[in-house]
């Protein structure tokens, strides 16, 4: 796999584990709907995806601690023209710090603190970005910010990690206790979305003087797909100790 | 709307005339306020008037070039949308302008533009003679946890006749961070004094990222016309009315907004 391609599925396995994460929730029923827009094979694309839980008890699930993601074989990632952010920059200073050019996608969810007598659900954003390379391995930044009635900013390291076949580009993330009020449990996860990459993204950059206008391709839709559909995969580890896996599948273009 | 041939003003069913008799279009044509309709479409909104109020507000500040009765010249609009519940105002899905009698267009050389020639070739595919104004807007939207901006160039045409009635269309095309064109198209109605005509626009949402929100206008400068001497004649340009009533030249405009509120303003332009 190229790098351009490593980049793209290390966005949508953020993505998606990001989703997954929302998956967390084991003993309930979840729902993970993903989609290319357009849905074109070996075009340029943006990856979205949604992931609900539902229960039947009422009680949260378990926070989560990490996730594992795979991306479907062939997907792209153009990273030509992009920038990067570095942790300590987005974590200490916000998404506004990170130049524009790192920004890979964005999404948010609904998270739930459970109080004694009561649930909590608060939204949540969440902002991807390009980071530097580790050892020659993709880096993804993920910022999750919610605002009221509890403020919450943590940043977590998306690496990339090997991925077994049908798919291309694995990536995991460790997902820090997230402590909210006194008395409350540990913040956990209703329901997740995350789009990443889009077809006309373009940035300004100045080369000798002259300003001019660069188009990134970004996420590239794998040229052939699978009978059957695009095969993704994720696996939640819960901080009860729990383990679900899902197998998400994106479903081949029309036409 | 009105719409007159030459110098002399005569109502659209004039033009609707010639053209069942098979003369030729109007070489020399007056548009009386559409271009202000599409300037106002664009970003008017504001006091609550019918349906369910909005949160969202806006201002429009009106200028003719020369300020002189009559004159030909050039209109800017500058609208402003704001909110008091969040960073970013409602987006705005259909629009009615109403302009004050006597507002017109110039146009000495009649000629139009396709929505669909527009949105496929960009503004350099239309005829430099249905050019009718220039513009800039910018555009917000939340995604993620940010407010992304984007500047919209703005390119106002005269499209073409739908049962006989002019329109028109304004081309916006952003950049960066989306390389995106949307156009909105308009037509015409006659309206009740003090207004002389109003313009039905529909506004398209303004998709940015899939599950994230559409953008929102939330300011805009729109001028028809030029206050610049033409030479040779074949520029467009807006003819100031010639009579200016107590309280200034009246504009309204009635909006309906993404989350199906609506709201409405009120503004004048002042007498020269």
């Amino acid at each position: 796999m190229t790098g351009r391609a490593r980049l793209l599925c290390a966005g949508l396995l953020v993505c998606v584990c990001l989703l997954l994460a929302a998956a967390a929730w084991a003993t309930e029923t979840l729902t993970v709907n993903e989609a290319f827009t357009p849905d074109k094979l070996g075009a340029p694309t943006n990856l979205s995806v949604a992931a609900q839980f539902s229960s039947s008890t009422g009680a949260p699930p378990s926070p989560i601690a990490k996730l594992t993601l795979y991306a479907p074989a062939g997907l792209g990632v153009d990273a030509r023209g992009t920038g990067t952010c570095d942790e300590t920059t987005l974590r200490l200073r916000g998404p506004q710090a990170c130049p524009a050019t790192s920004r890979v996608g964005f999404g948010g969810g609904v998270g739930l603190i459970e109080l004694p007598k009561e649930v909590i659900r608060e939204p949540f954003t969440i902002d991807f970005f390009f980071a530097p390379r580790e050892h020659g391995h993709l880096t993804l930044l993920a910022y999750a910010s919610a605002i009221a009635p509890v403020a919450v900013e943590i940043t977590v390291i998306a690496k990339e990690v090997p991925a077994p076949a049908p798919y291309g580009l694995g990536f995991s993330v460790e997902i820090p206790p997230i402590s909210t009020l006194p008395g409350a449990t540990l913040a956990s996860v209703e329901s997740a979305f995350a789009s990443f990459g889009s077809p006309n993204v373009a940035y300004y950059e100045t080369v000798h003087g002259k300003r001019r206008l660069v188009h990134l391709k970004g996420v590239v839709v794998p040229k052939t797909c699978p009978r059957g559909g695009f095969p993704t995969e994720g696996t939640i580890d819960f901080a009860d100790g729990s383990t679900l896996t899902v197998n998400p599948t994106i479903p081949c273009p029309h036409g | 709307m009105r719409l007159t041939a030459l110098r002399k003003p005569t109502r659209l069913t004039s033009l609707r005339t010639r053209l069942a008799s098979g003369d030729p279009p109007l070489l020399r044509t007056r548009l009386c306020a559409f271009p202000l309709a599409f300037l106002l479409a664009l970003g008017l909104c504001c006091a609550p008037a019918w349906g369910i109020a909005s949160s969202t507000t806006a201002t429009i500040t009106p200028t003719l070039l020369p300020d002189r009765l009559g004159a030909e010249g050039a209109l800017q609009l500058v609208i402003r949308y704001s909110t008091d519940e969040s960073a970013v105002p409602l987006p705005v899905r259909s629009t009615v302008l109403r302009f004050p009698i006597g507002l017109g267009v110039e146009i000495p050389h009649l000629r139009s533009c396709s929505p669909t020639r527009l949105r496929n070739h960009g503004p350099s595919a239309c005829p430099t003679q249905s050019l009718l104004g220039h513009g800039h807007a910018t555009a917000e939207a939340h995604v993620g946890s940010e407010i992304v901006s984007e500047g919209i160039d703005l390119t106002l045409f005269v499209g073409p006749f739908h049962n006989l009635q002019p329109t028109f269309e304004i081309l916006g095309q952003g950049y960066s961070p989306f390389d995106e064109r949307v156009v909105l198209s308009g037509t015409v109605r006659p309206d009740n004094p003090p207004y002389g005509e109003d313009l039905v626009l529909s506004i398209p949402p303004i998709a940015t990222l899939p599950l994230e929100p559409d953008a929102s206008i939330v300011s805009m400068s729109l001028t028809v016309g030029t206050a610049k001497p033409r030479h040779p004649i074949t520029v467009n340009t807006i003819i100031v009315p010639p009579n200016c009533p107590l309280g200034g030249f009246p504009f309204a405009a009635e909006f309906t907004y993404a989350d199906g509120s609506t709201g409405s303003a009120l503004a004048s332009a002042l007498c020269p």
